[in-house]
């Protein structure tokens, strides 16, 4: 490890490529995070309808009902995503950068997730899912825009999953508005995701909705290459076959496009909450 | 000198209001001053029997715990004319923020609500 990382104890808890191209602590602001949202043209009513709500992300102090404030992993504030709550309500937040050399680019960050703790009870199933992508696309002569998703699937319906998925299919793109100038597809939806060859994760929930444990993720994607290379998640590694992503034709203003979000969905009538205490961007460039 | 961070969150857009209301919770513990602004996308109103012009009216709530809510004690009337807007200053209210209210009968009202904040 980079010995002037080591030094940091702030920096130190991450491994980093060798340039930070962003460090976001949330206890320093909302640093770029912002809400996910479709194109349109002319009025709202143009947008698809699962982009029309991907609610604004909120500094959170982990303040719980039953205990007060948590505060952050380090520090007070985390950046917190929080669907409605309503059956399938995702809430989406993205940050949007730009590259400047076709490297290999590493997403470090720490987390934790949990519903609401609106009821008195587990309530181990009532998150469906969280994630992490990508929206990249190549820059000089562009050939392809290309989206590599993760997605822990926490539960669907009754049933715990505890499994990392990835998505290799978009749904059609469609045009909105009348100019011909814009068009629009949603890739968060529930079809088209397989699981990753990877065994269960479970993830400590550590028993009412109240107690959060901090986790560790890292994400690894080759921008030349254009491969999904693997994650990490705590102590579940995955470096094998490349893992699946989308890929569609180059777009035309999109060149360098360096998008990383990430999203939360809730399982039942009830939010479900994201939150990051920390998010590190590392490259070769 | 350091600069006092700043923030606004599009809490509601597009979204249809008729009969009750309440805005998403919102946590805003690092910040000592708001503004709701409400503007109005699309507005039907009403005329009252004595001749005033209403739509809807919307009170500040505060909370604990983003779950039990209680009035903050500020209220103030929804705009009645397409992309009127309306607002209400909020200071010292701890954790959460949200609008909770009511349309009158057969009034209704498509809003943008900015949740403007400051250190």
């Amino acid at each position: 490890m980079n010995l002037a990382y080591a030094a940091d104890p702030r920096l130190s808890r991450f491994d980093p490529l060798e340039r930070i191209f962003f460090y976001d602590d949330f206890d320093e602001g909302i640093r770029g995070w912002s809400e996910l949202i479709g194109n349109y043209e002319h009025s709202l009513d143009s947008m698809l309808p699962e982009y029309s709500d991907m609610r604004p992300p909120m500094l959170s102090n982990l303040t719980m009902w039953d205990t007060g404030a948590a505060g952050s992993m380090e520090g007070t504030y985390a950046l917190k995503l929080a669907s409605r709550a309503r059956t399938g309500s995702l809430a989406t937040s993205i940050k949007r950068q730009t590259f400047r050399k076709r490297g290999q680019i590493q997403l470090e960050c720490y987390f934790t997730f949990k519903p609401e703790a609106s009821e008195l009870r587990l309530s181990l199933n009532d998150v469906r899912a969280f994630g992490v992508l990508f929206d990249l696309q190549d820059g000089m002569n562009p050939e392809y825009r290309w989206m590599p998703h993760l997605r822990y699937l926490n539960a669907q319906d009754s049933e715990m999953v505890n499994r990392w998925q990835m998505k290799g299919e978009t749904r059609a793109f469609h045009n909105i508005g009348d100019s011909g100038e814009t068009v629009s597809h949603f890739h968060l939806g529930s079809e088209n995701w397989e699981f990753v060859d990877a065994p269960v994760q479970t993830l400590a929930y550590n028993e009412i909705a109240t107690k959060m444990n901090w986790h560790y993720l890292r994400v690894n994607v080759d921008l030349a290459e254009r491969r999904f290379l693997g994650f990490q998640c705590n102590d579940l590694v995955y470096a094998g076959e490349p893992l699946k992503h989308i890929s569609i034709p180059a777009m035309p203003n999109l060149n360098c496009m360096l998008n990383t979000a990430f999203w939360v969905e809730t399982n039942r009538d009830k939010r479900a909450f994201l939150y990051l205490d920390s998010v590190l961007l590392s490259g070769e460039f | 000198m350091a600069l006092r961070r700043s923030y606004t969150a599009v809490v509601e857009r597009n979204a249809l209001w008729q009969g009750d209301f309440a805005t998403e919770p919102y946590e805003a513990a690092w910040a000592s001053e708001a503004i709701f602004f409400v503007r109005a996308l699309d507005v039907t109103p009403t005329t009252l029997p004595y001749g005033t012009v209403v739509s809807g009216v919307a009170q500040v709530q505060i909370s604990a715990d983003g779950i039990h809510w209680v009035n903050e004690g500020s209220s103030f009337n929804l705009p009645i004319e397409q992309n009127a807007v309306a607002f209400c200053r909020v200071k010292h209210f701890g954790g959460w923020l949200r609008l909770r209210g009511a349309m009158y009968e057969d009034t209704s009202i498509t809003v943008l609500v900015s949740l403007a904040l400051k250190e």
